[in-house]
């Protein structure tokens, strides 16, 4: 539902005009959120938020905020903020009258099941459901790339790469090994696994030119379809019948063809896409059964399940239905390595616990879970951090300040009161609040080619400005060899204001000439 | 003034501690790596040992355990 979540608002309105995707979400919701719809449904105007918080009690709070925001993300309760600043919810429109259309009017499907006539050979429901959990194995096994994959789906390569992209890592000359979230793939349960691969089909499909919207629609209509009954496929659109070729590979639907007609049956998995998730009674039948002494023992022919029974445990005798395994170190140590996590492998064995052991609380017994716990927490029996060490401080002042501000800022790892020392977080420089600093990184960064330039300009400035300081010194230096030689020298060096001068008279009358600068005189008679 | 020394603070377990002190007295002199010995649960080394501490542990830890053979 988050994928339904994250598309824009636009078609999410689009979504909502099918009264059955309205009631896929509805489904989806969390309980609370559930409630919420329910009451609001037949209320036209905005209800103001304190009231929403007054249907709850004190303890619920924290899942009241999680239902309202979830709601808000769905885009079903739009929020409004009127002047005197109160927060009022609103149901969305469409679906409001839809729901309610939906309430009061039969379900009625877009396509009614085929008269039995001409369906000839309907297979039974058991033979429906080995059919499809064969389908789904054969998918898995191809998609995790076991050499066991007695037979290839139809899908093309490129689409086998996309499903693969976040489970196995492609390396190569070496086989593809399984990714961490490979691993945590394949013990997850049916309808979760089911769900990631069409996620990702479904954000593939952009790419294919199909809209989303569409994909998602239709998907959530089929889970509303009968198990077991045949619907035409001529009642499908173009872009269905593509995408049920795709669904026939994965199992979810079994297609069939009679002399004039062809049909489609959706099976189990189909109609449990839209199944809630707190609902677990789409359980499948379990098949392990661990016993206290650390043995394992798989009631189960399936070469997926031996597969994902390996990873965690060594296998001791494997018979045509039955695998036997011993839960050891050894082998909890090569899972662990591989990134799963023992919290996995645990409610992997609780959720496919054999129903003779299901019932028994709990199903997988204390001292094996207890044990494999212990086991992943002696691989981090240690821990490092970077940091520093300081000390000799010069007062207890400074140390304790010191100490306070680390504190602040969550970096003071341990500190030692009596002999003044402390270890701090490694941090290469000390955090700017603002953010211009990284800002303004960023910004020289990008234009990198430029402040280069600007570099090199500066530095050859000053360069170039150096040379001629230096070369205006050397010269000033010459400077007397560089006049006319005559045989004068140049007159001493004579004040500039000849202290003889006469205060001028402010008589009119005749201009007095101050006397005249003798020396300049002399130079200008005495030339020849 | 005060010093600021560079490394890597350790915190675990007293058996783990003791063994890192352990490894740090077999070597000699030149590669000794703990700078202080903080209390019975943290350790303060050199920044460049933390692979070395990391293999030693594991080695350790698989010198106690026995695969059967197939």
């Amino acid at each position: 539902m988050d994928m339904v979540a994250s598309l824009p608002a636009m078609k999410l309105d689009r979504l909502y005009a099918n009264p059955f995707i309205c009631q896929a979400i509805l489904r989806s919701l969390p309980p609370l959120a559930k409630k919420y719809v329910l009451e609001m449904l037949y209320i036209d105007g905005p209800v103001s938020a304190k009231m929403l918080e007054e249907w709850v009690l004190a303890d619920g709070s924290s899942k009241h905020r999680i239902a309202l925001d979830r709601l808000i993300q769905l885009r079903i309760f739009t929020e409004t903020v009127d002047r005197k600043k109160e927060t009022s919810y609103r149901l969305n429109p469409t679906f409001q009258i839809n729901l309610r259309k939906h309430l009061i009017d039969r379900e009625v499907l877009p396509r009614e099941p085929m008269p039995s006539n001409i369906v000839a050979r309907l297979p039974s429901l058991e033979e429906l459901e080995a059919y499809a959990l064969g389908q789904w194995e054969c998918f898995l096994l191809q998609l995790i790339n076991s050499t066991q994959a007695e037979k290839l789906t139809n899908f093309s390569s490129s689409m086998m790469k996309v499903f693969q992209r976040g489970l196995l890592s492609q390396r190569e000359k070496e086989a593809s090994r399984l990714t961490e979230s490979g691993f945590q793939f394949l013990l997850m349960d049916t309808n979760a696994q089911l769900w990631y691969i069409i996620r990702e089909y479904i954000s593939n499909s952009e790419e294919r030119d199909i809209d989303p919207a569409d994909l998602i629609s239709f998907l959530l209509e089929l889970s509303f379809h009968i198990t077991g009954e045949a619907y035409n496929m001529n009642t499908l659109t173009e872009i269905q019948r593509h995408m049920i070729k795709d669904l026939a590979d994965l199992g979810l639907i079994k297609l069939q063809q009679g002399r004039k007609e062809s049909w489609f049956i959706p099976t189990k998995l189909a109609t449990n896409l839209s199944v809630s998730l707190t609902d677990s009674s789409s359980r499948k039948q379990g098949f392990v059964v661990v016993e206290t002494n650390f043995r394992l023992y798989a009631y189960s022919s399936s070469k997926l399940h031996c597969e994902i029974l390996r990873l965690f445990s060594r296998i001791e005798y494997q018979l045509p239905n039955l695998f036997v395994g011993a839960i050891t170190k050894e082998s909890l140590y090569n899972a662990f390595e591989n990134g799963i996590t023992a919290e996995q492998i645990i409610s992997f064995l609780q959720q496919n616990a054999h129903p003779r052991v299901a019932e028994r609380i709990p199903s997988v017994p204390e001292n094996v879970a207890d044990q494999i716990r212990l086991w992943e927490s002696d691989l981090n029996r240690v821990e490092m951090t970077p940091a520093h060490l300081y000390d000799e401080f010069p007062s207890r002042d400074v140390f304790e300040a010191a100490c306070d501000f680390a504190r602040e800022w969550c970096g003071l790892l341990w500190e030692d009161s009596k002999k003044m020392r402390m270890v701090l977080i490694y941090q290469d420089l000390p955090e700017d609040p603002t953010g211009r600093f990284h800002d303004f990184k960023q910004f020289v960064e990008s234009n990198f080619d430029v402040f280069k330039w600007i570099g090199l300009l500066i530095i050859l400035a000053q360069g170039s400005c150096i040379l001629l300081a230096m070369v205006l010194r050397a010269l000033g230096q010459n400077h007397g060899s560089n006049y006319d030689s005559d045989d004068e020298y140049p007159p001493a060096r004579l004040p500039l204001i000849n202290h003889n001068l006469q205060p001028p008279s402010f008589v009119v009358g005749d201009p007095h000439f101050p006397p005249k600068n003798d020396a300049w005189n002399v130079r200008i008679h005495s030339q020849p | 003034m005060v010093n600021a020394t560079k490394g890597l603070f350790i915190s675990c377990d007293i058996p783990m501690a003791q063994f890192i002190i352990n490894l740090n007295a077999s070597l000699p002199a030149l590669q000794k790596f703990i700078i202080h010995v903080i209390d019975s649960t943290h350790l303060f080394v050199q920044p460049h040992v933390s692979e070395m501490i990391r293999s030693a542990i594991s080695d350790f830890r698989d010198q106690n355990s026995y695969e059967k053979p197939n």
